[in-house]
Parts: C-alpha cells; structure tokens; sequence
C-alpha cells in the first residue's frame, strides 16, 4: 500500500492487546502514518480503535508488538511521548465543576507552562474554540458539542505535533460535526498530524488523507479513501431483502443473477446481497428483469458509486452504517462491552 | 523533572479538588455541618455518662462537652478522609484521570494533589469544631501551641487514613463500595477505641482491642489535648501511630497506583 512511503511519525508493527484472559481487542495491527497528515481509523463497535489509541497514547501497555511516535516508543519513552502529544478521549475527560478557563488552566499546569503563557494560550484557546462567552460556567452546564470543543481545546495546550482525537463527531449533530470537521482541517493544516478514530464512513472520507479499517481487532483494508473506493472497480447495487428467509433469499437471489452479464462480484451483507458491475446504471434493468423472472421480491435497491461502506461490506460482509447515536459508556479499567472471544 | 515541577502540578491538583469541594453545595453542608450534627448527637444522647461517679477521675473534666470535642474531632476526620477514595472513582469513570496520566506530570503528584486537598478540607473541618466547642463553653487544657498540635495531628492522621480509601477506591473502581467498606471498617474500630469512652470505662474486652486500635492512641493525644494539656509523650505515639498507618497505606496505594496507571 501506499502508506509509509514519506516520512512516517507514527510506525506500528503488529501491535497486540490481549485484555485478561482470553478478550482480542488488537490483533496484530501494522500501519504508519505520514507526518502532516490526517490518518483515519474507521471501524465499527468494538473494532479495537479506542484500545489502540490509549496504547499509542501511553495509557496501556500492548501485550505485544511495537510502536514508534516520532522515533519514540510510548511504553520505555512514555514521558517523552507524553510531552509530544494531545489526546481527546472517546468520552470527553473535562471537569464539569471546573469552568472551561480553569479546565484549560489546570492542563497548562500539566504541561508545565509559564504563567503568563498560560494565561495567553487560555485565551488563544478560548477563542479557537468558540467558547469565550460561556468560558466562566462550569463545564457540565455546557452542550455536547461546546464539551467537545473543550476537551479538543485541552488536548491542543501543549501543541502538540501528533493529535489523537477517538471519535470526535460521535454524538454531535449535523452542524457541530460539520464544525468540527473545519476545526481539525485547520489544525491539519498548520503543521499538526492528527490521528483520528471514527465510525463514521463520510467523515472518514471527507477528512483523511490516509485510512485503515479495522474490523475485530484486525485491519482489514487501507490507503487512500479515493484508493480503497477505485479498488471495489465497479458501481454497487445493494439489494435488500425481506427479514424473514434471508439466508435461502441470498441464495436464491445469487443463483438469479449468476446468468446475468456484466456483474463483477456479489457479496453478502447484513440486509441483502451487494451486487459489483462496472456499468451500474446499465445493469440495473438486467438484474431487476432477472429477479422478476425468478420470482424472487425485493425490499429496496440502491445504486451509488462505492462508497467506504461497499468497502466494509466487501471486506467484512456487515454493512458500517451507524443506525442510532450509541451510549458512550466507557469501562476503561473495568469489564469488558460485549468482549469477542476466540 | 524537577521540584518545582512537582510542587505546581501537585498544588494545581489540590487546587482543582478545592474549587470541586467548595462548589457543591452539598458537599460545603457536609463539610460543615456534620461537625455540629455529631457534636449535638454524642452530647445530647451520651450526657448521663458525666454523671457517672469517676468520670472526673478517668477523664480529668467533669463537663461532658470538654470530653466529646474530642471524640468529633476524630469522628469527623474519620468520615472525612474515608471519603477520599470517591474523588478517584469518579475521575476513572468520568476519564479525567485519563487526562491526568496523558499529562506528562508525575503520578505521585496526582495521588499527593488529592490528599493535600483532603488535608486542607480537614482541617478547615477541625476549625470549625474547635470553634464550636469554645462557642459551647468548652476550655482548653492546652494553650495557642497545643491547638497547632491537634491540627497537626488531625491533618496527617487525616491523609494518612485517606490513604485507606484511596486503596479501596482503586481496587474496587466503585464508589459504593469505597463507602460502603470505608464505613463497615472504621466505624466499628471508633467505638472500639478511647475516642468516645475512656479507657476504663470499657468493657474488658473492648479495653484489649482499644489498647491495639491506632485510632486510640490519636484520641489519647486529642483528648489531653483539650483537657489536660500539651502531653508530647502521648503526641509522639500518636504520630508513630499516624507514620505506621500512613506508611502501610500510602505505600500500598502508591504501588497500586503505579500498577494501576501502566497496567
Ligand atoms: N478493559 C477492558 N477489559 C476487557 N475487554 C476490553 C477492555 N477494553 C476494551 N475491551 C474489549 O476490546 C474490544 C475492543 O474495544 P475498543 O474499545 O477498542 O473498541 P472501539 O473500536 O473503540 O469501539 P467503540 O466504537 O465502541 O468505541 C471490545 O471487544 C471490548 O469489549
Ligand atoms: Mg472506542
């Protein structure tokens, strides 16, 4: 792949994360990411993206592999590592009783700044983030997206080269997403590389220069948005079928459409088949001519250019999109969620 | 690292503990009135216990009050420091220590930043009874430097109990149960120790756990304390005392503390 190929900041190399005794969180991921640049992490629940972030991040110690941030390995060099890097968690780490002036205050302290630069990158911070107006209340009267931008503010004091940012959107709506979307591209382009995890295929697609999917634990495609979408080769037409005898529906819709020409590839996914063919549009009217003959009905068809998602499907067989805005429940030292075992 | 690092980041931890405390509501009432609750209850209901005929004698007062200052001195640490352990709890779950520990600050400083602040809420909590007592009529047996004395004891027998609840904390991750074995535990050791019945007034096998209780040996310096006098035979047990416990707990808590921050 085209990875790695300038100067990468980030290398990792089969890292591994067995939680106690038998829970596959981080199987032997490998990927590295070019300085200057925004590397997405796209992956659904479970996938393995806040583990290995808090790896990087110097928060867990990896139960095998390596890692390097900037030439510097997170586990023997932790403090250095630290001084180096901003990190804004899953579940946004802001102290709701502390206003956002003392939040970002108390993290000046951390990085151990002079007072009058505290107070001045405080302010700098506070405008950054649009949050000069309400940056006297406690934090937990704040909304989710005005939470958000705090916590991206605290991660930025020390200015940091390498940004980890775990699911920034998730729980924002259309609007705060769509804010900061433009806070990240900014911070990108002045210099920051930003390591960004997220469930989410378009903010994927619109923000990363460079992209893994991961799935269980195991990454599963990578490159470039643009890349990964041209490998599928062909347009997608997703046919969705009833609930009820999906299994036999597959079958039989498959056995339909083998004699239809022009399609490249079939794959299952959660709902359907996903049909590949080069000329979507033109084959349409084949495929729904074929299924008529055969009898076989049909809930919904969708035709699009491929996506990240027919990317998910294609290498995974589930579809990535996120129905519903999901609880954020965090267990970071605690039980697992819905651990997979092997 | 250097010291002055150390001191910003641990005092800026304190600091942000102190800004929590005092900005709920509840907690000031808690801080602050359950001195005088404990203050009204073991003098309201233990009052009889003065008109036993040798009190006087085991006690050196013959004014029930003088005797109970010292008992909620010790009661109100205990409860106080006991709930030490919350404040770690909370910051697991809400990911805030996560904050701290992405921070390139020590991790000795996050433990040290808390038990400052706890030390701080102590004492303010010790003030407001010592004033209270005086407000009740009560006299001192020990002058301007035996008050800086108790303080002092509450203070590090305050942090050095804490540390306790912080181990709970960090081994359960739960905030109930931090309470909840925090209370089962100290409680009992209370009545079982000299704080609110002298020594000879205890039943006989009362008076044998009393005598290896550490929380005896801190009510016997408190207590002469306030109505005898400034007794450094007594004070210096009571800080071996508090080094002995405080050792055993912040040792056990710094190593889980490390184990827990690298895993
Ligand atoms: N502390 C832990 N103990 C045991 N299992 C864990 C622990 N943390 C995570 N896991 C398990 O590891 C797997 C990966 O979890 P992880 O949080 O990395 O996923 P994720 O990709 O971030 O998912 P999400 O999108 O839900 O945040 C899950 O099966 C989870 O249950
Ligand atoms: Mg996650």
């Amino acid at each position: 792949m085209a990875s790695g190929d300038a100067d990468p900041i980030i290398t990792v190399s089969k890292l591994r994360k067995v939680f106690n005794p038998d829970i596959v969180a981080v199987d032997d991921v490998s990927f590295s990411v070019t300085r200057g640049q925004i590397f997405g992490f796209l992956g659904p629940n479970g996938a393995g993206k806040t583990t290995t972030i808090r790896m990087l991040a110097t928060l867990l110690q990896p139960s095998g592999g390596t890692m390097r941030i900037d030439g510097l390995d997170p586990v023997t060099d932790a403090a250095a590592v630290r001084r180096m890097i901003g990190y804004g968690a899953q579940d946004i780490g802001v102290d709701g009783d502390l206003t956002a002036r003392e939040n970002l205050r108390l993290m000046a302290t951390f990085y151990h700044l002079p007072k009058r630069e505290a107070i001045a990158r405080t302010e700098e911070l506070l405008t950054a983030v649009d949050l000069q107006q309400a940056a006297d209340r406690p934090a937990m009267t704040y909304s989710g997206g005005m939470r958000r931008r705090l916590d991206l503010a605290c991660a930025l004091v020390p200015r940091p080269k390498v940004l980890f940012l775990d699911e920034p959107t998730t729980g924002l709506d259309p609007q705060n997403r769509t804010h900061m979307w433009d806070y990240v591209r900014g911070l990108n382009e002045s210099g920051t590389t930003i390591f960004l995890t997220t469930q989410y295929m378009e903010e994927a697609d619109k923000l990363a220069h460079q992209l893994c999917i991961i799935d269980m634990g195991r990454i599963v495609a990578e490159g470039t948005p643009k890349e990964l979408k041209a490998a599928i080769g062909a347009d997608v037409i997703q046919l969705r079928l009833p609930h009820e005898g999906l299994t036999e529906g597959r079958v039989a819709l498959r056995a339909a459409l083998a004699a239809v020409a022009g399609i490249s590839d079939m794959s299952d996914y959660d709902e359907g088949v996903a049909v590949y063919a080069k000329d979507g549009p033109g084959k349409v009217a084949a495929i729904v001519r074929a299924l008529d003959d055969a009898k076989i009905g049909f809930d919904g068809l969708n035709l699009s250019a491929p996506s990240l998602d027919d990317v998910f499907v294609k290498h995974t067989g589930r579809t990535l999109r996120v129905e519903s805005v999901k609880p954020t429940g965090r267990t970071p030292w605690g039980g697992p969620r819905g651990p997979k075992r092997r | 690292m250097t010291v002055s690092e150390f001191l910003s980041e641990t005092i800026g931890i304190s600091h942000r503990w102190l800004l929590k405390t005092f900005r709920r509501p509840a907690f000031v009432f808690f801080a602050l009135f359950q001195p005088i609750i404990w203050f009204l209850l073991f003098t309201q209901s233990f009052r009889a216990i003065a008109d036993i005929p040798n009190f006087e004698q085991v006690t050196g007062t013959d004014n029930y009050l003088t005797f109970f200052s010292g008992a909620v001195v010790i009661q109100t640490v205990l409860t106080s420091s006991m709930q030490s352990g919350m404040g770690f709890v909370t910051d697991i779950e809400t990911g805030y220590l996560d904050k701290m520990q992405v921070a390139p600050i020590s991790r000795a400083s996050i433990l040290m930043g808390k038990l400052l602040a706890d030390g701080v809420r102590i004492v303010i909590q010790t003030c407001v009874i010592l004033v209270l007592a005086v407000a009740l009529g009560v006299r001192f047996g020990s002058g301007p430097l035996g008050i800086l004395v108790l303080l002092m004891l509450a203070l590090a027998f305050g942090i050095a109990w804490a540390g306790i609840s912080v181990f709970i904390a960090l081994t359960t991750k739960d905030s109930e149960a931090t309470l909840m074995i925090g209370v089962i535990t100290t409680f009992p050791l209370l009545f079982l120790s000299t704080a609110v019945m002298p020594k000879e007034l205890l039943p006989d096998v009362v008076q044998r756990i009393a005598v290896v209780n550490p929380i005896s040996y801190i009510a016997d310096a408190l207590h002469a304390l306030i109505i005898t006098g400034l007794d450094w035979g007594l004070v210096a047990r009571a800080l071996v005392v508090i080094l002995l416990v405080g050792f055993v707990s912040l040792g056990a808590t710094t190593l889980l503390f490390r184990r827990a921050v690298t895993r």
